[in-house]
């Protein structure tokens, strides 16, 4: 589903963002990625995205080559994955709703499936209520399971979140975690990057560990401290 | 892209046109002013040319008929200057027959000795002719050499004038296209600019767009349809202002021209131009809008 072999990314100021890294991810698995600040956690997912591309080496996604990729391919590329930030990246002007329909209608859906599809996605992220607001109207939380809902709306095979819950209190992190497992339960891939040790800890995914731009550990029903 | 898809977009674009207020004001603003400007100066051109035209039409081929020409050789001249007429080549004419030539040179002169002895039987026919098309006269005079009636030496007509003036349109339509090429330049440099500060405030939605997957063409699209937008409300606005402020101008230079007692110049009516001015509105702001849009998305495509 996702492989890195030997990925290597290298920024044009010389910064080293990922060295060597070779890892593999299979459909329906759960997946952390964890390390101090400036570790690498957010180049390995914009190498998924195709925010960047690799220095050295290869990155798969979803049977995407990611290097060398024509640049009219990478919608197609972000299509069949869900993104979710840290800051929610919600479009300000549209609804709740819009903003979930947004994602169907870029890739031409019928509006009789969106109108089925958003509402039920809302549902998911407990959200049903909220459909009329407006980004601004609304919590971090609810903003954050806006942006699920709409990462999820077209059921893509993989959804990556980069610190999701970075901008939120405890319990609410800790409900954004719930639905993220809900949604893997359903079979889509998840991959999460975070610094947040009781998330990690409680959820005992697996995790793998990022050390200046290394990949120094990998393991299967981990913790934050790799003491599995 | 899908029709619907192609709807959805449109009405994403004309939203956006009063969701951003301020920005689709101040691009409005920019359309108007540039299309105001250029409509006054289609407006001059169109007068300078109308005018010089005039001037043109205003000069005649004159000849006379041998003062021995035969009535058959009268007639058959009578009969092609007629049938040019009739083919739309000769615009009008007049004619100037032997009595007249006579009755005039009496007039004319003032010795009455001088015409003693002289009878109209001395005098040849004339023949003032105005030309549709004042650029046919080469064509015209070689025609009329070949009557043996038409006295050839006695065939004039003040090339010399039109083709000054030909220069003169010729070199004004150059100035004019100039004008509108440089005007057109600025108005898009202006307009890219404008809508470039409306897409830097809405850079974080094109960047979002593009992370939910969005193709360049998808978030282009509502852009160029609200620079299209923008591009004809200002092309209307800019109509009615032009024409507003022809009006003025029109009614002050007619007032002007009369008290310094100038003639022969005249402003041509808004009204026979308004269609064409309208067009050319139109076009230039949906033209500039479009590319202003496209120019300025560009750069933030490359997320
Ligand atoms: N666009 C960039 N240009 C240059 N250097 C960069 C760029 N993005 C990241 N880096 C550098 O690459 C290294 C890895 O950054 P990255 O963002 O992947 O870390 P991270 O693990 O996500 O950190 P954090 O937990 O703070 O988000 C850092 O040293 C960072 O300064
Ligand atoms: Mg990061």
């Amino acid at each position: 589903m996702i492989r890195f072999v030997d990925a290597t990314k290298i920024y044009s100021n010389g910064v080293v963002g990922l060295k060597n890294v070779t890892v593999k991810i299979d459909k329906g698995e759960f997946v952390f990625i964890i390390g101090a600040s400036g570790s690498g956690k957010s180049t390995f997912l914009k190498l998924i995205m195709h925010e960047e591309t690799p220095t050295e080496g290869e990155v798969y996604v979803n049977g995407y080559s990611v290097h060398n990729m024509p640049k009219s391919e990478v919608p197609y590329l972000r299509r069949s994955l869900g993104i979710v930030f840290q800051d929610f990246r919600l479009l300000p002007n549209k609804t709740a709703y819009d903003n979930v329909a947004f994602a169907m209608q870029i890739v031409e859906a019928l509006p009789r499936e969106i109108r089925r599809q958003v509402p039920l996605a809302l549902g998911l992220v407990g959200l049903s209520k909220k459909a009329k607001a407006y980004p601004s109207q609304l919590s971090g939380g609810e903003q954050q399971r806006v942006a699920l809902a709409r990462a999820l709306v077209n059921n893509p095979a993989v959804l990556i979140a980069d610190e999701p819950t970075g901008n939120l209190d405890p319990k609410t992190s800790m409900e954004i975690m719930e639905l993220l497992d809900e949604i893997n339960q359903r079979g889509t891939t998840v991959i999460v990057a975070t610094h947040e040790k009781s998330i990690v800890d409680a959820m005992k995914k697996r995790v793998i560990t990022l050390d200046r731009g290394e990949l120094i550990s990998d393991v299967k029903k981990g913790s934050y401290t790799n003491e599995d | 892209m899908k029709i619907r898809t192609l709807r959805l977009l449109a009405k994403e674009g004309t939203k956006n046109v009063y969701k951003n207020k301020l920005m689709s004001f101040a691009s409005l603003a920019t359309i108007l002013a540039t299309l105001f400007v250029l409509g006054l100066v289609l407006l001059i051109i169109v007068n300078v040319t109308t005018n010089l035209e005039a001037k043109k039409q205003d000069l005649q081929v004159k000849f006379y008929l041998r003062v021995d020409a035969t009535r058959l050789e009268e007639e058959e001249v009578a009969l092609f200057i007629e049938q040019s007429r009739a083919s739309g080549v000769v615009a009008e004419y007049q004619y100037e027959s032997r009595e007249q030539a006579y009755e005039n040179a009496k007039k004319d002169l003032k010795y009455e000795a001088l015409m003693e002895g002289l009878t109209p039987e001395n005098f040849a026919v004339g023949y003032f002719v105005t030309l549709t098309n004042p650029n046919d006269s080469d064509q015209f005079i070689a025609r009329l050499k070949l009557f043996s009636g038409v006295d050839s030496q006695w065939i004039t007509y003040p090339k010399q004038e039109l083709e000054r003036i030909s220069g003169m349109v010729r070199v004004f339509n150059y100035v004019a296209l100039f004008v509108i090429a440089v005007l057109m330049v600025i108005s898009i440099l202006l307009i890219s600019n404008t809508i470039r500060l409306t897409v830097f405030a809405r850079r974080k939605e094109i960047e979002i767009m593009k992370y939910v997957g969005a193709n360049d063409w998808f978030i282009r699209f509502p852009f160029i349809i609200e620079g299209m937008l923008i591009g004809l409300l200002g092309a209307l606005l800019s109509h009615l202002l032009t024409s507003q402020a022809y009006g003025w101008i029109k009614d002050g230079l007619n007032t002007l021209f009369n008290s310094i007692k100038i003639s022969g110049l005249q402003l041509v009516e808004f009204g026979e131009l308004s269609i064409r001015i309208l067009v050319v509105n139109v076009l230039f702001g949906v033209t500039i809008g479009i590319i202003g849009s496209f120019m300025s998305v560009k750069k933030h495509l490359n997320v």
